[in-house]
Parts: structure tokens; sequence; C-alpha cells
């Protein structure tokens, strides 16, 4: 296994085909990533929503029992 | 026959709990895989005689390409146990499949536009496989719009599971379209019948990525499909019991 390139900015341009090759990585990266961070940042919020119902049916039952 | 096991994986909580001890070493197995895969195929793969570097971009689009397809066959048969056993997880599984497939059937068709501008001359043929990769993006929005379409959620379930089936007609289709039309794009590289027509040193390098690929595609399906039964699950003892240790261990938030 040999590195095919002779310096940094040859592997940037690939003989010419470089702005192919790396706009493909670039977007499949992109998008490869979002597909990962968006469940987690809905998990986030889902479980921000469900401690905020249990804190509100908290205090509703508080409020019934002190109300009785 | 014991059924047990069955009925038990259709259990929502019995899947969350499984997935979070798995979760870790199949994120690190996905990374591991993804990285050295892309490396060794940007960087350390011979280059290809005819197209130059541009051959290059095979190590994303062949895997994509497989997993968009491979990941039809799932949304089809998670929906076509939904309708069969009405099993709630499955329909998740479903739901969580067509946004994931619809992604990688994009990045397939991407990968494919900017490497057919160098190798083709154009970035967009209307060649047989790039067309009826462009039906299997369509068919995958439409499994994604059909499910939010009705007021009851049970019957958007139904009707994008029937569209799912339907559209399995499509993958032999893309499968063999190479073989049936004689158009731009080229036959396919590995085949279970034969040896690969592609060299060790650059088949090595792509067969790290499409494990790798596989591995993402199980990653990012695990993880909506965790959101989705947190979600549908809310009212419950044991999803309250873990939004209560979250909220105790900010740590736990992220896992």
């Amino acid at each position: 296994m040999k590195f095919q390139f002779d310096n940094f900015s040859h592997l940037l341009n690939m003989d010419g085909h470089g702005a192919y090759v790396w706009a493909a990585v670039a977007v499949t990266v992109l998008l490869m990533t979002w597909l990962i961070i968006n469940p987690l940042l809905q998990r986030r919020d889902v479980f921000e929503e469900i401690a905020r119902e249990v804190s509100r049916e908290q205090l509703r039952q508080d409020a019934s029992r002190e109300g009785a | 026959m014991n059924w047990n096991w069955f009925y038990r994986m259709g259990s929502p909580r019995w899947f969350y709990e499984t997935t979070s001890r798995w979760l870790p070493w199949l994120g690190a197995l996905t990374f591991i895989l993804l990285v050295g895969g892309l490396v060794w195929g940007l960087a350390f793969a011979p280059q290809d005689a005819k197209q130059g570097n541009s051959f290059r971009i095979i190590y994303l689009h062949v895997p994509a390409s497989f997993l968009a397809l491979a990941g039809y066959f799932l949304m089809a048969a998670a929906g076509a146990i939904g309708l069969i056993w009405k099993m709630k997880l499955s329909y998740m599984v479903m739901k969580c499949a067509a946004p994931l497939g619809a992604v990688l059937t994009f990045l397939a068709l991407f990968t494919g536009a900017v490497w057919g501008k160098p190798t083709w001359g154009s970035y967009w043929v209307w060649d047989a496989r790039v067309t009826s990769m462009l039906i299997l993006l369509f068919l995958y929005l439409g499994v994604l719009a059909l499910e939010y379409a009705f007021n009851s959620k049970d019957v958007g379930n139904k009707a994008s599971a029937i569209l799912a089936l339907v559209g399995t007609v499509n993958i032999p289709i893309i499968y063999k379209s190479v073989d049936w039309w004689f158009t731009l794009h080229q036959p396919a590289t590995i085949t279970f019948t034969q040896a690969p027509s592609m060299h060790p040193d650059m088949f090595q390098p792509l067969l790290v990525m499409i494990l790798g690929f596989y591995c993402f595609y199980a990653v990012a399906l695990i993880l909506s499909v965790r959101v989705e039964i947190l979600a549908r699950e809310r009212k419950t003892s044991w999803v309250r019991e873990r939004v209560k240790q979250a909220a105790q261990n900010s740590l736990g938030a992220t896992l």
C-alpha cells in the first residue's frame, strides 16, 4: 500500500479531478453527519418534553391534594 | 414452536434496551470502518488506468447505492410485517427507513452525477440505471409523504406499507437495468457469482466502505427508531424512569 500523491496539494487537485471527488466527499459527509445528529437532537427534545409533562402532572396532583 | 422471541422483538421496550447496549460498539465500529475505508480509498488505492482519480468516487457511490436498495427491501419488509402482524415497532422501522433511504438514494445520484461529468461528459443522462434510481427516490418520498397524508396514523401506516410493497417491483429493474439496456452505466463490478472485475488493491477498500455503510445504516436507523419509541411510549413508566435518570445525570441525555 502506497500513498498515491506527491504532496497535499496534489491530493486536493487529484490531477484535475479533485473538484468532483471532494464535492462527492463533502456532500456525503455532510448528509451522513446530519442523519446521525438529527435523531440525537430530536431525542433531546422528546426527553425535555416528557420531563415538562411529568412536572406539570406533578403540579396538578399537588394542587388537587391541597384543594382537598 | 416457541414464538416468544418474535413477540419480544416486537416490544418497543425490548428494542430500546437492547440497542442501548449495542449502540456504542456499533457506532465505534462504523466510525472506524468509514474513516479507514475512505482514507484508504481516496489516498492509497491505485488510480484507475482509464478514469484516473475520478474513479475514487466509487468508494462513496457504490456503498450508497447498495444501501439505498437494501434499505428499500428492509422498509418494504417492515411494512409487510406491520400489515400482517400489526406490529407497532415494525411500522416505526418502516417510517424511519423512508427518509434514511431517500438521503442515501440522493447521495447515490449526486455522487453519480459528479462522477458522470468527468467520465461521461455530463452530470445527468437519462440512462436506464440513473432513471430507475430516480424513481426509487420518488418512491421513498412517496412512502414518506403518504405516512403524513392521513389524519389517522393507522391509515397512514397501512397506505405507506402498501406503496412500499408495490414499489419493490422497481428493485429488480434497477439491478437488471445495466444488463437489459446497454446504455451508459457500466455493469455491476461486484456480483455473487463471479470474482470482482477489479484489482484487489482497489476492491479491498471498497469492501470496507460497503461494510461501513451497512453499519452506518444500522446506527442511523436505530437512533431514529429509538426517538420514535420514546415519543410513542411517553406515558409508560419505563420511559419516564429514563427521563428521570437523564435529568439527574446530564450526561445520560446524550446516550
